[in-house]
């Protein structure tokens, strides 16, 4: 990254998401920020990545730095539309993957059953070689039979192979020599990994599984950004692409490309991020995000401040990803979630979504069916365009499809009908919501609600008060959220290798050894990923439990070279009582792993601090509609302002309809807000 | 304070994070792996015992026991109950289920009034007894299979008795572990009872005490309105244990008959065999848990407390195999006749609910290897290698049964990791693989089973025991479908190989011996000739079902054109000519004299799946010895399953 701005004076983070792209601007040299938003393209998501940037009248020559959350590698394995990929396993362990760890996410339900793994039965193949536990060769590794292995291979037309070998972790040169002759026999287009490189660690199901998904999608990963990095740099960027991992760090292009299964939940990390930042902007320390965007929402909770991460994480139940991830849970509500009636005759919403294309009904783009942006313009909750008058909704299409699909069928007039497609929507969102809250002890009374995405500033406040929420924020740009929350993180890398030794000082040089490999290594990735020196931090900690437990605990520790084991161990003592009420410091205690994490750290844009303004009422409203409150209101004439016409301070009451660029913000009667200094709206019910 | 909705939803949501935190510091904090792999459950009791919530991730096995234990305290000790003290059990004669599971109850207090219990329950990795891992299959009495903990204080008044803790964990063969895992539960517990009392602060004693009666009955009112829905009437079947190891051959029948009427569902086990001279009889808090599991799998989206108990009745029989009094040996239970009750019941529900149809899945099954560990790094240690399987769950209606699932005792019983075990164990695991063949034959095909190849490697003093059954009471398919295959480990020395069976114990190992244990599979569902061939051919290419299992088990015939690339092809003409024949002959063959197939095994001249799938033949898997009774009570009951 270079040190001069020159032209490129732009930090610009761009959020894909199922419908529209977003993305935000960051001008650094006069702390003005802009917003644009197109529609995403499932087909060509670099092209709307591209569109984006066009569509604030810069190219990617003024950017100084961009940063990208992707979907491409969720979408990739949710639709199971991944790269053909082969599994390379030890004779007589090619089914890892598939008999796990055998449980079930439902104990009870014999009809549900755990999904296949991304690699099937058919294109998972062994080879003759055995490592014990202590990293001793009990059978070399058959070359010749890799070589007639990589012929079958290469007959069957495979565009990635994982490398998965018992007790890698202990001495990965089987698998690291089998991907070298695999490399010469296949060439360079096929994407390779070895599980000892993506996660070092014990346990075989985990490894393996990281590493399936990591070939999996590897080749779809690597696809995707290097046409998008080959684009920006033909526009004349010369800063690096860095790419939104799920740990809430980012990598670089080439990072991303190797370890395309850290970006397993790329896209619904930094709402979680924004959400949180902007909650804590308002004072919040506990809010519970949700981000509705045109196909899904996502929804994450911070509590005291911190968003809880998780070491193992899964799109589907039963295939870790042994990566650290932020926990998000997603559900298929969006704005352009479809209403439809099921064979036992009741109203249903979602998770299929008209999402860009064919769209809503009331885009006019050929979609028939109702969805959410149908029944909320008919409610007069939309307006008649979106984006500033780039989108004109056709409300008598929307009238349509839900008179058609819902209204007759049911036998309710078109008002009833919407208000029912709507109530059905914020159930299900509710629902979820009480999933990550009240279903993990959490009482939503106790939060704010941050709404964001196109269509959560539409829904947030009923899905409050179903929810007994008394605050709900509105953010500044609750369309790009998100990409904001792309700006806010840092480069970062997660490396760990496996000790299992005794935490005595007769170990100590081999720890600190072992710590400062981890570290070169660290140094050598963010160096390569043009890290200045000043700008990388590594944090070192100890994974240590007492001998014969099995899980273990993680143990902060300072940069210097350690001397003495002793700080370590009392520290270790101390956090066990902690987290789990008793410490037993008669007990042997145990150096499960090491790990360094490493992060480049990342300019964050620093917007200007606005003042608190005094207490003001807003200016008369230009225009007003009808708009449609609910059985107990109906429809009420409403003021409908402009989000740039608010100012910090003023004090706004419901009814009142706000219209901005990326969203419409909806105030019910009964409620009274405010506008923060930042230029957040903070509503509560009165 | 009336308990409004949105409350009692927070409440009832908050008691399941509750549990579930327990769980997860026990997981945290744990020394035994058995418990590690989460055979462990734990609850919220209400100040009567009662559940109010179970974890949402346990076992089946512990389903309906808990509650028993907490009464068995309550009756034992009565007032003599305070504040900071602590409880344990293992009994299972008043509640428990078997010696290795130890069940630690705390007491909560709220003003000086009892208003509740937390109970943490883990399978102990040993708890003394003949054998290591504590499961002698030889014991005919339970003094041979571990301590019996009967309800006893631990902790009075905050302080712990560890004179009486030296004593329990004295009589373990891993003092430190036991004392780890004693620890970890009794957290585990304050733990519970310390949310708990932080819901009292927020809601009030009253609100929460009104809450733990509406969560009961909650969950009673979902499941009557929709046994409303269900048809009234009463449906007979029988199960089997293999086995009786003192008397001459022949199966253990258990028979259960279920009513539904008045929104009650009853299950009458009249007619079953007495109590068995070997530890896989049930008692009857086991055998209650086996009813409640297997009736949980008819109505999964319903919570579990003590309000799923009040609509269920049992009739257990005295002195029956699924009530043996004390002091008859009951170790082995969950292999024993806690798997048969359930799939008895699976096989009842699906002639209620056919759209859930569910057929026999393979059975629980526990390998234990003890003694001196002679590898370098651990020379001298003593070793306990104790493995279980996954295996095939029974067919569906419309679907095919699971692959490689856990067992239905408790399907959050996680299977351990190869180099986990590798490393601390002087095991070599050659491999663990789907078992081709395995699954149950039918229009929908039993899951596949799992086969492991191991070797011991630097070892001393050494013994191996299994517990496990059906290998005569071979999991069985219904309507058509066929059963899978029997349990049971073959031993492998200087290459000579013997079938031990599935239930045996202290066989003396040498370091280079190996063993060899395949997992069952499911049950199949209808006439397997039905199967489309296109799914059959899938399973040829997946490695599921063989070429000769193709044309044996579902008159396919599958030719290989280029296997390195899976070109197989379905001959059209032959599959339909064969499935012609198949079904010409069929008809007979259950008739065919029981002693001529088995002198065809021995001859080498038939293989034992076509032995067992086409003529119900059971024999002494050694040495291929018919076993007559057995055969005539197993093609009796695949006559009957066949309707």
């Amino acid at each position: 990254m270079s040190a001069q701005t020159g032209g490129r004076r732009y930090r610009v983070a761009i959020d894909t998401g199922g419908t529209f792209t977003d993305a935000f601007f960051f001008d650094e040299e006069t702390g003005a920020v802009s917003v644009t938003k197109v529609p995403s393209r499932p087909d060509r998501p670099d092209e709307a990545v591209l569109a984006a940037i066009a569509a604030a009248g810069i190219g990617p020559a003024d950017i100084r730095l961009l940063t990208h959350g992707t979907t491409v590698a969720t979408n990739a394995l949710i639709t199971r539309r991944l790269a053909r990929a082969a599994m390379i396993c030890t004779r007589g362990h090619r089914d890892v993957v598939e008999i796990r760890d055998g449980t079930k996410p439902d104990l009870w339900d014999a009809y549900v059953d755990v999904a296949e793994p991304y690699i099937r039965r058919r294109d998972r193949f062994e080879v003759d070689e055995r490592i014990d536990y202590a990293g001793r060769v009990l059978t070399p590794l058959d070359e010749a039979g890799v070589r007639d292995l990589a012929r079958i291979l290469k007959r069957r037309g495979y565009e990635a192979v994982a490398v998965c070998f018992l007790n890698s972790y202990a001495n990965p040169a089987h698998e690291l020599r089998c991907k070298e002759i695999l490399a010469e026999e296949l060439g360079p287009d096929v994407f390779l990994c070895a599980s000892a490189e993506i996660v070092p660690e014990m346990f075989e199901h985990p490894r393996h599984s990281t590493a399936m998904i990591n070939a999996a999608t590897g080749p779809v990963v690597s696809r995707y950004i290097e046409r998008l990095d080959r684009s920006l740099k033909q526009g004349g960027y010369a800063g690096d692409l860095l790419i939104l991992h799920s740990g809430g760090g980012v990598l670089t292009a080439q990072g991303a490309s190797r370890y395309a299964a850290r970006l397993a939940s790329s896209g619904i990390v930094a709402g979680a991020i924004a959400g949180a930042h902007i909650a804590g902007q308002c004072g919040f320390e506990n809010a519970i995000s949700l981000d509705m965007g045109g196909t899904s929402t996502d929804i994450s909770l911070c509590f005291q401040g911190r968003i809880p991460t998780t070491q193992r994480w899964q799109v589907e139940y039963g295939y870790p990803i042994m990566f650290p991830s932020v926990e998000v849970i997603t559900i298929g509500a969006g704005g352009g979630s479809i209403a439809w009636i099921d064979q036992g005759g009741s109203l249903r919403n979602g998770p299929q979504s008209a999402g860009a294309d064919p769209g809503p009904a009331c885009y006019g783009t050929g979609g028939e069916e109702p969805t959410n942006t149908d029944a909320n313009l008919l409610l007069g909750r939309l307006g008649g365009e979106l984006l500033d008058g780039k989108v004109r909704l056709d409300a008598d299409a929307a009238r349509r499809a839900i008179h058609d699909r819902v209204g007759a069928p049911l036998s309710l007039d078109d008002t009833e009908a919407a208000h029912a497609i709507l109530r059905v929507a914020n159930a299900n969102m509710a629902n979820a919501v009480k999933l990550i809250s009240v279903g993990k002890g959490f009482d939503p009374r106790d939060f704010a609600l941050v709404v964001f995405g196109g269509a959560g500033p539409l829904h947030g406040a009923d899905l409050a008060r179903d929810l007994d929420i008394p605050v709900v924020i509105f953010p500044r740009f609750p369309g790009i959220a998100s990409a904001m929350g792309c700006l806010l993180v840092d480069i970062r890398h997660d490396l760990a290798t496996m000790m299992l030794k005794g935490a005595s000082n007769d170990n100590l040089d081999e720890v600190e050894a072992e710590f400062r490999k981890l570290e070169d290594e660290a140094r050598a990735r963010l160096r390569e990923e043009g890290v200045a020196p000043e700008a990388m931090e590594l944090q070192r900690s100890f994974e240590m439990r007492y001998v014969g437990q099995w899980r273990q605990l993680e143990v902060a520790v300072g940069p210097e070279p350690l001397t003495d084991l002793a700080p370590v161990l009392d520290s270790f003592h101390r956090e066990h009582a902690r987290a789990y009420s008793f410490e037993d410091r008669g007990r042997g205690v145990e150096i499960y792993a090491l790990r360094v994490v490493a992060r480049g750290v990342v300019p964050k844009p620093q917007a200007a601090p606005a003042a608190a303004g005094a207490r003001t009422t807003p200016p008369p409203a230009a225009s007003r509609r009808q708009v449609h409150f609910g059985a107990g209101h109906g429809f009420l004439d409403t003021p409908v302002m402009r989000r740039e016409e608010l100012a910090p301070g003023m004090v706004l009451e419901g009814p009142m309809v706000i219209e901005q660029l990326d969203s419409t913000v909806i105030l019910p009667p009964g409620t009274r807000s405010e506008v923060t200094p930042d230029h957040h709206i903070v509503m509560r019910f009165v | 304070m009336a308990l409004d909705r949105v409350t009692f939803e927070v409440l009832k949501n908050a008691y399941v994070n509750l549990v579930d935190q327990m769980s997860e510091q026990l997981l945290r904090t744990c020394y035994s792996f058995v418990i590690y792999s989460r055979d462990f459950s734990n609850c919220l009791c209400d100040a009567q015992g009662n559940t109010v919530m179970q974890g949402s991730g346990d076992i089946a096995v512990h389903v309906g026991t808990l509650h028993f234990t907490a009464k068995s305290i309550i009756e034992r000790f009565g007032d003599d109950i305070h504040e900071g003290d602590v409880f344990m059990s293992n009994d299972p004669y008043t509640g428990g289920t078997h010696f290795c599971d130890v069940r630690i109850v705390r007491p909560v207090f709220v003003d000086g009034e009892l208003i509740a219990f937390t109970q943490s329950n883990g399978h102990w990795a040993d708890i003394g007894g003949s054998v290591p891992g504590s499961f002698d299959i030889n014991a005919r009495h339970h003094y041979g299979e571990g301590l019996r903990i009967t309800p006893m204080r631990v902790v009075t008044r905050g302080r712990m008795l560890d004179d009486v803790i030296d004593m329990i964990v004295g009589n373990t063969r891993a003092p430190a572990d036991a004392r780890g895992d004693f620890l970890a539960q009794c957290e585990a517990t304050r733990l519970g009872a310390q949310r708990l009392l932080e819901l009292v602060a927020k809601y009030g004693k009253d609100t929460v005490l009104e809450s733990f009666a509406a969560c009961q009955d909650y969950v009673e009112t979902y499941a009557r309105q929709k046994l409303a829905t269900l048809p009234e009437g009463s449906w007979k079947t029988a199960d089997f244990i293999d086995q009786d190891p003192s008397k001459p051959e022949g199966l253990i029948p258990i028979v259960v008959e279920m009513t539904i009427r008045d929104g009650r569902v009853s299950y009458d086990f009249t007619g079953t065999h007495p109590a068995i001279d070997c530890f896989l009889n049930g008692t009857e808090s086991s055998v209650f848990s086996a009813v409640v599991a297997g009736t949980k799998f008819f109505f999964p989206e319903i919570p579990l407390n003590s309000g799923f108990y009040r609509f269920i009745d049992t009739k257990l029989p005295e002195g029956s195999v699924v009530n043996a009094p004390y002091p008859y040996a009951v170790t082995g239970f969950c292999s024993g006749a806690y798997e048969k009750v359930m799939n008895a019941i699976f096989l009842l529900w699906s002639q209620v609910i056919p759209e859930r149809a569910l057929a026999c899945a393979f059975n629980l099954e526990y390998l234990l290897i003890g003694g001196t560990d002679r590898r370098p790094e651990t020379n001298g240690n003593f070793f306990m290698w104790y493995d279980w399987s996954s295996g095939g769950w029974g067919a569906r209606h419309g679907m095919d049964g699971s692959n490689v699932t856990s067992s239905l005792f408790g399907v959050g019983l996680a299977q351990q990791s190869v180099e986990a075990q590798e490393r601390l164990n002087p095991v070599l695991m050659h491999a663990r693989e789907i078992a081709p063949d395995s699954g149950g034959p039918g229009r929908f095909r039993g899951g596949c089973g799992v086969v492991k190849r191991a070797q011991l490697t630097d070892i001393d003093a050494t013994v191996m025991s299994y517990c496990c059954d059906r290998a005569r009471s071979i999991t069985w398919g219904m309507k058509g479908g066929q059963p899978s295959l029997p349990h049971g480990v073959t031993h492998q020395r200087n290459g000579e190989s013997r079938n031990l069976g599935a239930v045996f114990s202290n066989v003396p190992m040498q370091a280079g011996d190996w063993f060899i244990r395949p997992s069952a599979g499911g049950g199949g569902l209808y006439d397997p000739l039905e199967r489309d061939p296109a799914r059959v051919l899938e399973d040829v290419i997946d490695g599921y079902v063989t070429v000769e299992g193709a044309r044996r088990d579902y008159g396919v015939v599958i030719e290989a054109v280029d296997p390195e690339i899976d070109d197989y092809r379905i001959d059209d003409a032959a599959t339909a000519k064969l499935r012609d024949t198949l079904r010409a002959e069929r008809a007979g063959w259950l008739d065919v004299p029981a002693e001529e197939v088995a002198r065809k095994l021995r001859e080498g001249s038939m293989d034992m799946l076509t032995a067992i799938r086409r003529h119900g033949v059971i024999c002494d898997w050694n040495d291929f010895t018919l076993l007559p009774r057995t055969t005539e009570q197993f093609r009796a009951a695949m006559r009957e399953r066949a309707r």
